[in-house]
């Protein structure tokens, strides 16, 4: 069972003409910008520099070690910084 | 107070964790003797100064430097050319997207200064005096031009234009004439209108929030040592010195590895202290004179030139229905982003309405320029700021339907699973927790006397994990050093040494806890998002369990077994099985005795980048009573409940929930920028910028509400922030209740509250 990947609105227009929604085999975050950087050249980058992922809405950094269990939500949205 | 008394229930479950141990920065910092980063002096020393902008908004025609080169005493006068140029590119987080375009013209101004106290020029002299004299004798030719302070007039067409080529990001098609508005960005769940339709009752306003300052005691000031080899070395006081390093190697065009920055002990930060304005200027002047140069702010230098947070502007429709279930939610959150783009209004809009189960939910955001200094974090940054519309808002819908407001909330409150704005579903509880207790507090039910009133509101935070890196040594005599790459703000040094303690099995007084250098311990994010107790905890308890490990191997060594056959409790090396014999336990400190023998020093480090953070939630209640004749508010009361996780120090978590409170109070009735018609600020000083201080204060009481987090090793949850989102609506409501006015505008100063109540 494939992770099912999700970005926001905005992210989506930037990089993914709209499309907000994928579904990819991976077994960890690696995985996942691997599959994406092959469907939009230059995405995995920008998920790396950009974003904050929250599997099944745990928040992680995106590194790639990061496990992703069957069947996941991974949601990558703008990275947020604190004070 | 005895030094380990017990709140918690953790004590049930651990040592050392949920205690109270003296602060180990407690005695340097009673007694004067830590030092700040004003405080370093180092040989051949000299003393630098900035020159400020006196204008609110001028093109810069031309900077004549000769005079001041040529006073005696002065060896270093330098301009923005002394910087290299910067790429335009948004780069990193979006809240606070890094353009260093940008970056360096707030450090010094190139081509315009866009508010007043912006810095211009700066030069190095033997001595303070000199220094200042060297700075009037620079010559600035300005063409003064229009200025704008106000977020709403910022927006308006025919506003004047901080930047003449900036066009609005995040609107399609792209506009096709430039303005102040940075950028829009939009977030929705569900169909917002037919939410409202399903709504029996429906209720909307306008808020406004004024540009509060971080108010740290101690102002920005470092010493910065450029060597002719290229090497630099920088003293500063910040929230983080790798993001000090990272800042400055950016602005100066150096590498990482040519920067050592050493943190000193800081006075306060509260966001604020994230950013860099004088570290790359005092490289730069150390490295034209040859000798290492200081920078300091004044006080009013930090009101005018360092990083407020936003002031806003907002309207906030929330629709529910007369059973109490909230359909709908709808917000435009106009933040000032200062002078250059990067206001908070993204984690404003996506915690707007974060602690609630909402169906259909949408928060419009703009991020608007204006000729004020450049917004930093503060607290929690953004969230307090939409909390007072929707948390104002929320408490008139509970007056609408005649329910409890804190029984509105929790009717409403999210679940693990309930979706958020942001897109994924809360994944952890916390919140109702909150809620419950506050319904359980006595002082709930206190009966009010005339002109008094009782307010409750609640706030959200995403509180941060990340990069944090930890270094153990294990000194012969048992006791142990953790040094950690975190700055301590609020208490971490007790924290990471109570985690080792507990994680070793040895007592808290035979572990000191230090803040490394740059060149001393792994990469450490900065010390903001609340995310220290928990990253760099992470990072403390991984390498505690690295030592431990060792101890079992030195133990099998010291007794000629495996290392399986060792097991380590409660710091002892104990046989484990039969292979292991029947030999006494071994101490840390005996096999800390042993370690020449036994292989050399015992050390560990960890690094890790720390994901499963889980968020903070507080929900407050105060009681005021307001003066009808001076406007004056009294706060009578003020209870503040908090998810906590778990305390590891709740002294120091007490005193975070506390400290937030009493900030939030300040945003509330008293402080804010006060601009004059040229666009000048009038009270850059704490009596006039006034916050609160102990005799406008009672007890604040607070609640540590414990839902523990299942990914930290003892369950801790951040805990800086996320106290500042609720009182300014606490507040607000309470002042409703009390007067039957809905004050809208913060703050709710005594002139403002009487011309509403003669209203």
């Amino acid at each position: 069972m494939g992770a099912r990947i999700v970005f926001t609105a905005g992210f989506a227009r930037r990089y993914t003409s709209g499309v907000r929604e994928f579904e990819v085999e991976a077994k960890n975050l690696r995985g996942v910008l691997k599959a994406m950087d092959d469907l939009y050249p230059g995405l995995g980058a920008h998920l790396e520099d950009e974003t904050t992922v929250a599997i099944n809405g745990e928040y992680h950094e995106t590194g790639y070690f990061q496990p992703v269990p069957p069947g996941a939500e991974v949601f990558f949205i703008p990275r947020i910084e604190g004070g | 107070m005895n030094d380990t008394m017990i709140v918690t229930d953790s004590v049930k479950r651990f040592k050392w964790v949920g205690t109270r141990p003296i602060r180990p920065d407690g005695v340097p910092k009673v007694t004067g003797r830590a030092l700040y980063g004003a405080d370093l002096k180092l040989p051949g020393m000299l003393y630098g100064m900035i020159l400020r902008s006196p204008h609110a908004h001028a093109r810069i025609k031309s900077i004549d430097t000769s005079a001041a080169e040529a006073l005696p005493g002065v060896k270093a006068v330098m301009t923005a050319s002394d910087l290299p140029a910067q790429k335009f590119d948004y780069i990193g987080p979006e809240r606070v997207a890094v353009n260093f375009w940008h970056v360096t013209r707030n450090i010094l101004a190139r081509e315009k200064v866009l508010y007043e106290g912006h810095a211009v020029a700066a030069v190095a002299a033997t001595s303070g005096s000199i220094a200042a004299h060297a700075v009037s004798l620079i010559k600035v030719e300005y063409e003064v031009l229009p200025h704008v302070i106000d977020v709403d007039e910022a927006m308006a067409p025919g506003a004047p234009l901080l930047f003449e080529d900036m066009i609005t990001r995040g609107i399609e098609p792209t506009p096709s004439v430039p303005s102040n508005i940075s950028k829009r960005l939009e977030f929705a769940l569900g169909d917002i209108e037919a939410g409202f339709r399903s709504a029996d009752v429906v209720i909307e306003k306008e808020f406004k929030t004024a540009a509060v300052h971080q108010a740290y005691i101690e102002p920005h000031a470092c010493v910065a040592k450029y060597e002719p080899d290229g090497q630099c070395e920088i003293w500063s006081s910040s929230q983080g010195h790798f993001q000090m390093r990272a800042l400055t190697a950016q602005i100066l065009g150096a590498r990482l590895g040519d920067l050592r920055v050493t943190p000193a002990e800081i006075g306060g930060g509260f966001g604020g202290k994230t950013v860099t304005y004088l570290e790359p200027v005092a490289a730069i002047l150390s490295k034209k004179a040859g000798a290492p140069v200081r920078l300091q702010m004044t006080r009013e230098d930090v009101f005018r030139a360092s990083g407020p947070t936003s002031g806003s502007s907002m309207w906030v429709k929330i629709g529910v229905m007369k059973n109490g279930t909230i359909v709908a939610a709808d917000g435009i959150f106009k933040f000032q982003a200062g002078a250059f783009p990067g206001s908070p209004v993204m984690n404003g809009c996506l915690c707007a309405y974060a602690p609630y189960d909402i169906p259909n939910q949408r928060a419009v955001g703009y991020d608007v320029v204006s000729n004020r200094p450049k917004a930093a974090a503060y607290r929690a940054p953004g969230s307090p700021i939409s909390a007072f519309a929707v948390e104002s808002v929320i408490d008139m819908c509970a007056q609408a339907i005649g329910m409890d407001p804190l029984a509105l909330r929790h009717k409403n409150a999210c679940r693990i699973g309930t979706p958020t704005l942001a897109g994924p579903k809360h994944a952890h509880a916390g919140y109702s927790e909150t809620l419950e207790a506050l319904m359980k507090h006595p002082a709930y039910r206190v009966k009010l006397g005339p002109n008094q009133g009782r307010g409750v509101a609640s706030g959200y935070w995403f509180n941060g994990g990340g990069e944090s890196s930890a270094t153990l040594q294990v000194n012969a005599d048992g006791t142990v050093l953790v040094a950690t790459g975190s700055p301590d703000i609020g208490g971490s040094r007790a924290s990471m040494a109570i985690m080792a303690a507990e994680t070793l099995g040895v007592d808290y007084n035979a572990v000191r806890a230090i803040v490394a250098d740059t060149g001393s311990v792994g990469y450490t994010h900065v010390t903001g998002g609340s995310r220290v107790t928990f990253a760099t905890g992470m990072a403390v308890v991984n390498a505690s369990k690295s030592v431990v490990t060792e101890m079992c191997k030195r133990a099998a060594l010291i007794w000629g077994v495996e290392a399986d056959d060792v097991v380590w409790d409660d710091g002892y090396a104990r046989p484990a099985n039969a292979q292991a014999g029947d030999n006494k336990a071994l101490s840390f400190k005996e096999i800390a005795a042993k370690a020449a023998a036994t292989g050399g020093p015992i050390t560990a480090s960890h690094g890790v980048n720390a994901g499963g953070q889980a968020p903070g939630f507080a929900s407050q209640f105060c009681d005021v009573e307001v003066d009808p004749e001076t406007g004056r508010v009294t706060i009578l009361r003020f209870v503040a409940a908090q998810d906590v996780g778990r305390a590891i120090h709740p002294a120091y978590v007490e005193g975070q929930i506390q400290g937030g409170v009493v900030q939030g109070i300040g945003w509330a009735l008293n402080e804010e920028y006060i601009y004059n018609a040229k666009g000048l600020l009038d009270n850059p000083g704490f009596l006039d910028y006034r916050c609160p201080v102990a005799s406008d204060l009672p007890m604040i009481d607070a609640v540590m509400v414990e839902v523990p987090n299942p990914t930290h090793p003892y369950g801790a949850k951040g805990v800086g922030e996320v106290g500042i989102c609720p009182p300014m609506a606490a507040i607000a409501n309470a002042i409703a209740m009390a007067t039957g006015k809905r004050m809208t505008e913060l703050p709710i100063s005594p002139p403002r509250l009487l011309a509403a109540l003669s209203s």
